[in-house]
């Protein structure tokens, strides 16, 4: 029986057990198998090292690692081969399976027959996986905690150099974000307002010298869709139920990881054997294609998956698998105590929100939404919200971010500035030179909170591609879909993202609902208050608001039959009323609110109360809404 | 399985060729492939196509192994036709390029040499690759269903398979070398190197006899104009959209075409592709990089091009029976039309407008004159009437459509261009959405808001079916043959039905008259419709799907068949419904006198009413229009100008005409009276609007209802 060092440092030698003991066919069942009994241990999982966490040179090839990730893009299947046979000086043969490696080997006094009856071609699915966009600091911090791996840095690296490991590479060589047409945010539109600083005039310079610099010897773009992201992104070679994968899962994988510098391909080398005026005019298509889709090992590392982990959430306070009798028992406590994490969470972000407890309330509903089903174009349980009459000429938005960045597990921040909306590539597009899909902002797992910030918005003129941009935007706050350019055709993605557009006016984007901000009091040091705020999440507090809001998003929900009743007569009675507030939009959007409510209170099923209550904070908001413009036209 | 015996599989093909027929037209023999090899014998043809569906007929075992081991085949097949050529050539042959020479000149040695009997070194020997000018190509046999792109996976390397995608890239046609030919330059000795992979090593050393033995080393020289070159393109495909799952990324694939399959597609285009599916090779450096991986390519053997409709047809095979039955039921109309956009609740009336514009009137070419038989659609109304959301139901069945607004964003916009292409530098015309859907149906969202000069442009499409162009010295006329369907929002957020549409949509009349139907989509609270809505709303809600309806719509799919199927007909208006359908609309004109109607009523009123009745007679699957066709034409025009109208009418007008048509005749008769001249009654009735088949009718039912008696000279009405 191999010990845990075995299967954990050398899984290909299991593999190869298994291969000879039951032969090829299902062997990336029984090897799931394997793999599955020995991590389903208690924290068995913890033992084996992340590529998220641990630099790349701390690993040891071939070993067993796992990888907390999003499917980026899918490639083109792999033909490889599956069994090969192996032919020793003595003219022994034996097979081998080619499964779980990128190189076919063998000892050194054996070689590899290719050309034998016995070999067999097999298909595999490669998939470009990045770090979970806008996955926030305290989850990487949770994860890397609670790991329990010990990675020892192989003996052939000094220690010292370990140390200066990625952070010093990535300060030198130019990450695609850094280059102007992806850099965002703040650098950006500050670079563009003080134009005459030395200080931004140098940043062009080396700008293009970065731009430049990359064209003769590049560094492949690793197509993160958020610029500014670091990581390793990772092409992970599935062996089984690649079509049940799609797009922008979140996925960990545990497999063989696989580093061999020979993976590399050298454009000059493959000049100077290029003999032919066919292999340069063939190989003329593949130049880009080849740099796109064997980079490196050094910076994409491959990993073989052995086993494929859908995640529902990427919370690391909670267990990963929410149905275990384990799991069952820690939420049923939590829910016990719900009540009074909400009430103070509500108290927190009414706080956050200069007193608007409306606000507030539906903001805590907007943290908890996501689209939890679709039919036809109607995605349902889409609930974008629009906080307008954020005060303008101050970092409000930064700091409201900073909050809910502590609380959420992914976000991001997207300033709607002119020079965001005509640079910044928002839909990902299909390059067909390099062959594989350049990602875009809105290229983004499940429920991702992405905050658009209205207030930094300028007049001035939006180019094609702005106008592109605010479109796509629209679609995907009105619609939660993304169209992904495919050149000649576009291709429709459905997303889940929860959309919130902080602005003074009313936003250019429509979304589903606008609460205007309406704070008892002036607003005065905003600083100090967010501190405040900041100060009093503290330990545990905060990880059980942490887990409040996780768990209440993955929560099943029923509409009962006598509810539904009531429903549609109040509805009737409402129409009739005032037929042009009621329409079948509102409809909508109050069972939104209504479900959104129940579950923020850790109910399940929708009860008169809670209808009564979604229907007072709707008529609230609407009546606060109405009020707007005519004091807009005051002011 | 034991080897194959491929001489005796030679032998076979050889037959097969030779005596393969099918009968001809005459009851004669048609010789396919021998006449071919005439041909190919005197150089008049270059591709040879193998149709494995003949071999199947004569040998079903063979055509299965050139499924499965295909390259081999080729090759074996190819060795056949050569064998074979000389005997099929009954002329001299003219020599038509230097190879031609070259080839001749190789025979005539080798008979000479043979008459030495001097054993040759196979590599001075000719290789057969050289001597050939055919090329042998296979067609996949047509019970095979076509390939998306990701089902096509490691087992099927090596096999003949037929996949379909749109092509992504190409490059440019290039010679590739197939067999090189080299000279000695001791004693001149020619050497032959047939090249199978993309690279290849030259040889250095002459071989020949001579040199051998005399050691004299003499050196190779490549000689351009005796080695055999092929035409070659590296194609790269992409799947298509719907074969792609959803939250996938469509795959792509690498062809290989040579010769005749070069220059056949382009990128964008649609290709069904037929070919081997090979790894390939790489010989060095790179063999000893890819490790365990091979790449793969697909050689292709027969590459067509189609079009988006051509590739829905191709999947439409007859109607099954069941399918047939599923679809002629007696409420068929009815049932088409709740199909479309089946989750949008109501609007029937609009929905059956929309299934006639997909189905489309028959167009007339008299003496050069031509009348349009496509059905444009207007639909207006308040915000968040789901119209933009029938739109785009629309588009996605109809087989060929555009969706786009009135502000399109592209320079292009609706109409067409001149742009100059980014790579040639030459000016070419780019169609816009109004070209492209061609033969289709161009859905336009906000109509209203269009720009001026896509305005100007649209009043020669909705007429003509035509653009013209005049600009950057491009003159031409562009056929734009579609049904347009337009949602415009009313000019001041709500519709105003105290105003005329020209007010409530600030678009000109001319405009507005070359819609067949326009229709406004109002909100208006109706206690039943509500609950209706709201129960619809809740249940989806809970249960995430559609609510179980009283009927199953029908599949999108089984849609689009009948559509198409619908389209093939060509119905004609019989003799004797003119006379009917004149007086109709005699009678719709005096109508809009008398009201001072807020729409046009005018001869494109008339054509309106006989676009949509062949369009029913259509939708029928008959030749000939009949009068319930007419009638229901008519009702759809009088329902379109009710939604005009405003509320008060609306309601009222729901009512079957009979009902109407029995009320205004008991107003008519004077208190304490009970007899009415039926002349008069007549009259009356077709001054509002009804026509004389209705009022017989209704006199007819209400007779039978015995609510009143017609008197036998048909000159009173005596109410009871």
């Amino acid at each position: 029986m191999p010990s845990v060092e075995d299967w954990l440092h050398n899984p290909l030698g299991i593999i190869q057990g298994i291969f000879d003991q039951h032969g090829d066919s299902d062997l990336p069942l029984k090897v799931g198998e394997y793999f599955q009994n020995r991590l389903g241990g208690k924290d068995a999982l913890a033992w084996v090292p992340s590529l998220n966490d641990t630099p790349l040179h701390h690993l040891k090839p071939n070993s067993l690692v796992k990888f907390r990730c999003m499917v980026q893009d899918m490639f083109d299947p792999e033909f490889y081969l599956g069994v090969y046979e192996v032919t020793d000086t003595k003219f022994y043969f034996s097979l081998r399976s080619g499964r779980y490696k990128d190189i076919a080997e063998c000892l050194p006094h054996q070689e590899i027959n290719l050309e034998s009856s016995q070999n067999v071609t097999l298909d595999r699915q490669t998939l470009y996986c990045v770090p979970v966009p806008g996955e926030n600091p305290w989850v990487k911090q949770g994860f890397t905690n609670s790991s329990q791996a010990r990675v020892l840095p192989s003996t052939s690296y000094q220690p010292v150099r370990n140390k200066r490991g990625l952070e010093e590479e990535e300060d030198q060589t130019p990450l695609p974000g850094n280059n102007a047409p992806t850099s965002e945010g703040q650098n950006c539109s500050r670079e563009v307002s003080n134009t005459p600083e030395p200080e931004s005039t140098e940043a062009k310079r080396t700008r293009t010298e970065d731009e430049a610099g990359a064209l003769p010897s590049p560094i492949p773009d690793l197509n993160f869709p958020l610029p500014g992201e670091t990581g390793p992104a990772c092409l992970v070679k599935v062996y089984q139920s690649s079509d049940s994968l799609k797009l922008n899962d979140v996925i960990e994988f545990v497999g063989v990881l696989s580093i061999d510098p020979a993976l590399a391909t050298f454009n000059t080398a493959a000049g100077e054997t290029a003999t032919s005026a066919y292999e340069d005019g063939g190989d003329m298509m593949d130049i880009e294609e080849q740099a796109a889709h064997s980079p490196p090992p050094s910076l994409v590392p491959r990993l073989h998956a052995i086993l494929t982990n859908k995640l529902v959430h990427t919370n690391p306070g909670l267990p990963v698998d929410l149905t275990t009798p384990t799991a069952v028992s820690g939420i049923t406590t939590l829910t016990s105590e719900v009540p009074q994490i909400r009430q103070q969470l509500c108290s927190l972000l009414t706080e956050a929100l200069l007193g608007d407890s409306l606000a507030a309330e539906y903001l805590l509903l907007h943290l908890i939404s996501s689209v939890y089903g679709r039919r036809d174009v109607v995605a349902l349980g889409k609930f974008s919200l629009n906080i307008s009459g954020c005060p303008g000429e101050t970092s409000y938005p930064q700091l409201l971010y900073r909050l809910l960045q502590e609380l959420t597990t992914k976000s991001h921040f997207l300033p709607l500035t002119l020079a965001n909306m005509n640079s910044l590539r928002i839909i990902p597009k299909k390059d067909y030179t390099a062959n594989r899909l350049l990602s875009g902002v809105l290229q983004l797992s499940e429920r991702t909170l992405l905050v658009l910030d209205e207030t930094q918005l300028e007049p001035g003129q939006l180019q094609t591609t702005g106008v592109l941009n605010v479109q796509a935007l629209g679609t995907a706050v009105q619609w939660q879909k993304v169209d992904y350019d495919f050149d000649f055709h576009k291709t429709e993605f459905p997303c889940n993202l929860r959309m919130l557009l902080l602005s003074e006016g009313r936003s250019l984007i429509q979304t589903d609902c606008q609460v205007p901000l309406q704070p008892p009091s002036p607003p005065q040091q905003l600083e100090n208050t967010f501190q405040r705020v900041q100060a009093s999440l503290t330990g545990d507090y905060l990880a059980k608001v942490r887990s409040y809001l996780t768990v209440t998003e993955l929560m099943e929900y029923t509409l009962p039959e006598d509810i539904q009743k009531v429903i549609e007569e109040d509805f009737v009675q409402m129409r009739s009323a005032d037929p042009k507030n009621m329409t079948a939009e509102d409809l909508h959007s109050l069972l939104v609110v209504a479900r959104l409510l129940a579950l923020s209170i850790g109910q399940t099923t929708l009860s008169q109360e809670v209808w009564g209550r979604a229907k007072q904070l709707e008529t609230e908001r609407k009546t606060r809404v109405k009020a707007q413009p005519q004091t807009q036209a005051r002011t | 399985m034991p080897p194959r015996d491929y001489a005796a599989e030679k032998e076979k093909i050889k037959q097969f060729i030779a005596e393969f027929y099918t009968s001809g037209d005459k009851g004669g023999k048609d010789f396919k492939y021998a006449q071919q090899m005439v041909k190919i014998a005197h150089r008049e043809q270059v591709a040879l196509t193998i149709d494995i569906e003949d071999v199947a007929e004569v040998d079903p075992d063979l055509a299965e192994a050139m499924v499965e081991n295909t390259r081999r085949y080729i090759h074996l097949f190819a060795d056949a036709v050569y064998d074979m050529l000389p005997d099929y050539k009954q002329r001299e042959v003219e020599t038509k390029d230097a190879l031609d020479v070259y080839i001749q000149h190789r025979l005539l040695m080798e008979q000479q040499h043979r008459g030495g009997a001097e054993p040759r070194d196979p590599r001075n020997q000719f290789p057969p690759e050289l001597m050939r000018r055919f090329e042998i190509y296979f067609k996949a046999p047509g019970q095979q269903k076509p390939l998306a792109i990701r089902q096509v996976k490691a087992e099927n390397v090596g096999k003949l398979v037929l996949v379909r995608g749109i092509v992504t890239r190409c490059t440019e046609v290039k010679p590739m070398m197939a067999v090189a030919t080299y000279t000695c330059d001791r004693c001149g000795a020619e050497t032959y190197q047939p090249i199978n992979s993309p690279t290849f090593m030259p040889l250095q050393m002459c071989q020949s006899q001579d040199c051998v033995t005399n050691k004299s080393g003499g050196r190779l020289y490549l000689q351009t104009r005796g080695s055999k070159f092929v035409k070659f393109q590296e194609i790269k495909i992409q799947e298509h959209s719907d074969q792609v799952p959803v939250g996938n990324i469509p795959r792509s694939m690498t062809i290989f075409a040579r010769g005749e399959i070069t220059r056949l597609a382009q990128p964008g285009d649609h290709v069904q592709v037929t070919g081997v599916f090979l790894p390939m090779l790489r010989t060095g450096f790179r063999q000893v990089t890819q490790g365990l991986l091979s790449e793969t390519f697909l050689e292709a053997h027969k590459m067509t091009k189609m079009n988006k409709t051509e590739d829905d047809e191709l999947g439409a095979e007859e109607l099954s029976e069941d399918e047939i039955k599923q679809i002629a039921e007696d409420d068929f109309y009815e049932k088409l039309a709740s199909s479309i956009a089946p989750e949008i609740y109501g609007h029937e009336d609009v929905k059956k407008a929309l299934l006639l514009l997909l189905v489309g009137g028959v167009d007339r070419a008299p003496k050069g004159m031509k009348i349009r038989g496509n059905i444009n659609v207007c639909l207006m109304g308040d915000p968040g009437v789901a119209k933009s959301q029938l739109l785009s139901y629309i588009d996605r069945l109809a087989p060929r459509s555009q969706y786009t607004t009135g502000r399109g964003s592209s320079g292009v916009g609706l109409t067409a261009a001149v742009m100059k292409d980014p790579l040639t530098g030459e000016m070419l015309l780019e169609g816009g959405a109004l070209v492209l859907a061609d033969q289709g149906v161009c859905c336009i969202d906000e109509f209203d808001k269009m720009m001026d000069a896509d305005r100007t442009a649209i009043h020669e499409v909705m007429e003509q079916q035509t653009i013209s162009i005049a600009k950057a010295g491009i003159m031409t006329s562009l056929n734009a043959r579609v049904s347009i369907l337009a949602a415009a929002n009313p000019a001041f957020g709500r519709y105003n039905p105290k105003k005329s549409i020209e007010h409530n949509i600030q678009l000109p009349a001319a405009l507005l008259s070359r819609f067949d139907l326009l229709w406004l989509i109002q909100d208006r609270p109706d206690r039943d419709n509500d609950l209706r809505l709201a129960q619809h709303i809740t249940y989806v809600h809970q249960h995430n799907e559609q609510p179980a309806a009283q009927f199953t719509p029908i599949d999108m799919k089984l849609m689009r068949r009948y559509i198409a199927l619908c389209k093939t007909k060509n119905p004609v208006i019989p003799e004797d419904l003119t006379d009917y359908i004149t007086g109709a609309y005699v009678e719709m004109r005096k109508e809009a006198r008398n009201n001072k109607d807020s729409t046009f009523t005018s001869a494109r009123s008339l054509l309106a009413i006989l676009r949509l009745s062949t369009a029913l007679a259509r939708l029928r699957l008959v030749d000939v229009v009949e009068k319930d066709d007419v009638n229901e034409a008519m009702r759809l025009m009088e329902m379109s100008k009710d939604s005009l109208v405003g509320q008060e009418e609306g309601t009222k007008r729901q009512q079957q005409p009979q009902d109407v048509i029995f009320s205004l005749i008991r107003e008519m008769a004077p208190p304490g009276v009970k007899t009415v001249n039926l002349a008069d009654a007549r009259e009356r009735t077709l001054a509002k609007g009804f026509t004389p088949d209705q009022f017989d009718e209704a006199i007819e039912e209400y007779e039978d209802l015995n609510v009143w008696q017609v008197n036998a000279a048909k000159t009173k009405i005596t109410l009871i």
